[in-house]
C-alpha cells in the first residue's frame, strides 16, 4: 500500500488515521505499556509516548469526525495512556438543591457554567457553595458533618475495569473534580480566597482541612490500591500550585502545609508499585526540587506559557530526576494558531524533550471546545511524524 | 513619623489591627485623612505590588495586605468624602460572561484601591450589558478579567457592545487573566493589558494620568 497514493480517493479522517497508520508502523516496536515506563525509567523507547486530554465536547466532536467510539479511536491514534476512573460511587444520596446546584461526597456545591458560542460552546461545573467558608474556628471545622468517608467507594470492579486496557500505560486518576489533591480541595471547601487567607492568619485551620483531606484520600486510595494496584500503572495526582506568572504560595509554605501530604501520596503509591504523576498547572518551577525530593516521577503540565516554564530549561534542570510530561500550549497555539504553528510547536518540543527518555507528549492541558478539529488533526499527526527516535 | 511608618509596616505585613489603630492615632495626631492615604497607604500597597511582581510575595501575603488596607481605608473614608478627596478614578471590573474564576479580579480590585481608585466590583459572569451600564453610571475605566480562552472572546464581544451602545469613547478598557496577552488586548481593541495585580495598578494610573 503507498498511502500517498490511497489519500486522493480519502476522506480526510480517513486520510489522516491513516497517516498516522503509516508513521506508527515505521516507529513502533514496543506495547504502549512498556513504551511509557521505559521514558518513566529515563530510557529511550521506540517513540515518544502520547498522551490525549480532552474536555467532554472535544471528545464528542472527535470521536463524531473520526466516526468510532472513543476507545477504538485512542488504538487509532496511538495514544498510549487509558485513565481508569477507579472506584464508584456507592455512598449516601448527593443532595441536588433546588437552586440547580449539586453537592459533591464533601458537601461542596457547584452549578453548570455555559461558556462560547456556536461550536465552541461548552459547560463548566464551578463552585457555588463552599460549606466551610464561614467557620471561623478548627473546633468547628472538625465538628463539620460533611467529612466524607472511604466506606462511600466500591473499588470491586476496578480491576476489571482495567485489563480492558491490555498492553496500554493504565493510569487511575479520579473524577477531575475530585481527584487526589490537598489545597484544591481545601479551596473548594473553603473558597479560594479564604484558604488563602488562613495560610497566613489562620495556620491551624488549614492544618486541620488539610489533614482531613489526605487522610480521607490516603484511606481511599489504599483502598483503591489493594484492590487493583497490580491492574494499573500510574497513580494520578492534580493539584494545582501556579498561576501563569509565579507560585500561588511561597515554596516555604508549601513545604510547611502541603509537602508532608503530597509526600505520603507518593509513598503510599510507590508501596503499591505504582509510578505517580502529577498534574499542576501554571508557574511551579520553584517547587520541581522539591517534588523530586518527594518522589515523584511524572510532572505533568509543563504549561509553556507560563513563567520559568521553558521546556528546554526543565530538560535541563531537571530530565534526568523526572519525567516530563505536556508542554504544547493550549492558552494560544492550539486555540489561535494554525495548523503548521501546532506542528512546528510538537516538532520544537519534541527536539527539546526527547534526548535520553523521559519524556511524554501531551497537551499542558484538556483540549478545550475552542480547538478547531483542524488544530487537533495536525497535533495527532505532528506527534506520530516527531515521536520516533533515530534508529535503534 | 513613626506612627506611620507604623501603618506602613502594618499594611505590609497585613496585620489590619494594628493598621487601624495606627490610622486611629494618626488622626488623633492631626494628619488629615488625605495625606495617610497618598503619602502611606498607596505607597504601602505599591511596596506589596512591588514584592508580588519580584516574587517575594504570593497570593497569601498580597491578599492579607489588601485586607490590612481595606480596613484601614474604611476608618478614612467618611473623612475623605467630607474633605471632597477625588479618587484616582473610577473603575468597574468583572470576570467576563461565562467565566466564575475571580481570584484575579479580586486582587486587582484591592490592588486598585490601594492606588486610590475607587472600585465597583461587578463580580464574576457579567455579561457586556453590565459593563455598559456601568460605563453610564460614569466610571472611567472597565476591566475585564477571564482565565479561560473560551471566554477569553467576550472581552471582544463586550467592548463591541459598548461601541454599539456609543460609549466606546467614555471609557478606557483593560484587560486581563492567564491566557490574555497583550497582542490579543490590542487585537481586541483594548487600551491596556494587565499581566497582574499590581500592573493593573501602575496601568490604571497611567490611563488616568494620559486622560490628564
Amino acid at each position: 500500500m503507498t498511502p500517498g497514493c490511497r489519500h486522493a480517493n480519502l476522506e480526510p479522517e480517513a486520510a489522516t488515521l491513516e497517516r498516522i497508520a503509516a508513521l506508527r508502523a515505521g516507529a513502533e516496536s514496543m506495547s504502549a505499556r512498556d513504551r511509557v515506563m521505559a521514558a518513566v525509567a529515563q530510557q529511550e523507547p521506540d517513540r515518544v509516548p502520547v498522551d490525549l486530554w480532552v474536555a467532554r465536547e472535544v471528545r464528542q466532536r472527535l470521536t463524531e469526525y473520526f466516526g468510532c467510539d472513543y476507545d477504538s479511536l485512542l488504538d487509532m491514534l496511538g495514544v498510549d495512556f487509558r485513565v481508569v476512573q477507579g472506584p464508584r460511587y456507592a455512598g449516601p444520596e448527593i443532595e441536588a438543591h433546588p437552586d440547580g446546584t449539586v453537592g459533591d461526597v464533601w458537601g461542596v456545591r457547584r452549578q453548570t457554567v455555559s461558556y462560547g458560542e456556536g461550536a465552541s460552546r461548552g459547560t463548566y461545573l464551578e463552585v457555588a457553595h463552599s460549606p466551610l467558608a464561614t467557620m471561623t474556628t478548627v473546633r468547628e471545622i472538625e465538628q463539620y458533618d460533611g467529612w466524607p468517608s472511604p466506606d462511600w467507594w466500591d473499588c470491586s470492579h476496578i480491576a476489571d475495569e482495567c485489563r480492558r486496557h491490555a498492553g496500554k500505560c493504565v493510569v487511575y486518576a479520579g473524577d477531575r473534580l475530585d481527584r487526589t489533591a490537598q489545597l484544591k480541595t481545601a479551596m473548594y471547601l473553603r473558597g479560594v480566597e479564604q484558604i488563602m487567607l488562613d495560610l497566613v492568619l489562620n495556620p491551624a485551620i488549614v492544618e486541620c482541612i488539610v489533614a482531613h483531606i489526605t487522610s480521607y484520600f490516603l484511606d481511599l486510595n489504599r483502598r483503591v490500591f489493594q484492590a487493583a494496584a497490580d491492574a494499573f500503572d500510574i497513580f494520578m495526582m492534580g493539584d494545582d500550585f501556579g498561576m501563569q506568572t509565579g507560585l500561588l504560595v511561597s515554596p516555604q509554605k508549601w513545604e510547611r502545609f502541603f509537602e508532608p501530604g503530597f509526600r505520603q501520596y507518593i509513598d503510599l503509591a510507590h508501596a503499591h508499585g505504582l509510578k505517580v504523576m502529577h498534574h499542576t498547572c501554571g508557574a511551579v518551577e520553584p517547587l520541581i526540587p522539591r517534588f523530586i525530593d518527594a518522589g515523584l516521577d511524572i510532572l505533568q503540565s509543563l504549561q509553556p506559557r507560563a513563567a520559568g516554564m521553558d521546556l528546554a530549561v526543565l530538560k535541563k534542570r531537571y530530565g534526568s530526576h523526572l519525567c516530563l510530561q505536556g508542554s504544547i500550549d493550549i492558552q494560544q497555539t492550539m486555540p489561535y494558531g494554525r495548523p503548521e504553528d501546532v506542528r512546528h510547536e510538537v516538532r520544537e518540543r519534541m527536539r527539546v524533550g526527547k534526548p535520553g527518555g523521559g519524556f511524554i507528549i501531551c497537551t499542558a492541558h484538556n483540549l478545550q471546545a475552542d480547538v478547531p478539529t483542524e488544530n487537533i488533526v495536525a497535533l495527532l499527526e505532528a506527534y506520530h511524524e516527531f515521536a520516533p527516535y533515530e534508529t535503534r | 513619623m513613626a506612627t506611620l511608618e507604623g501603618l506602613r509596616t502594618a499594611i505590609i505585613d497585613g496585620a489590619a489591627e494594628k493598621a487601624v489603630a495606627h490610622v486611629a492615632e494618626a488622626l488623633e495626631e492631626g494628619v488629615d485623612a488625605s495625606t495617610i492615604l497618598s503619602g502611606t497607604l498607596i505607597p504601602a500597597m505599591a511596596e506589596v505590588g512591588r514584592r508580588f511582581e519580584k516574587g517575594e510575595f504570593f497570593v497569601p501575603e498580597m491578599l492579607v495586605a489588601a485586607r490590612a488596607m481595606k480596613e484601614a481605608l474604611r476608618l478614612l473614608k467618611p473623612r475623605l468624602a467630607a474633605a471632597a478627596v477625588e479618587p484616582a478614578g473610577r473603575v468597574a471590573l468583572g470576570t467576563v460572561r461565562g467565566d466564575l474564576h475571580d481570584i484575579g479580579k479580586n486582587l486587582v480590585s484591592m490592588m486598585l484601591e490601594g492606588a486610590g481608585f475607587e472600585v465597583l466590583d461587578l463580580g464574576v459572569d457579567v455579561p457586556p450589558e453590565r459593563f455598559a451600564d456601568a460605563v453610564r453610571g460614569g466610571v472611567g475605566i472597565i476591566g475585564m478579567s477571564a482565565l479561560l480562552t473560551t471566554t477569553m472572546p467576550m472581552m471582544k464581544t463586550t467592548i463591541e457592545h459598548l461601541a454599539q451602545m456609543g460609549l466606546r469613547g467614555a471609557v478606557r478598557v483593560m484587560v486581563g487573566g492567564a491566557p490574555v496577552t497583550e497582542a490579543f488586548a490590542r487585537s481586541i481593541g483594548a487600551d491596556l493589558y494587565a499581566s497582574d495585580a499590581s500592573a493593573a495598578a501602575r496601568g490604571a494610573l497611567s490611563l488616568v494620568a494620559r486622560e490628564g
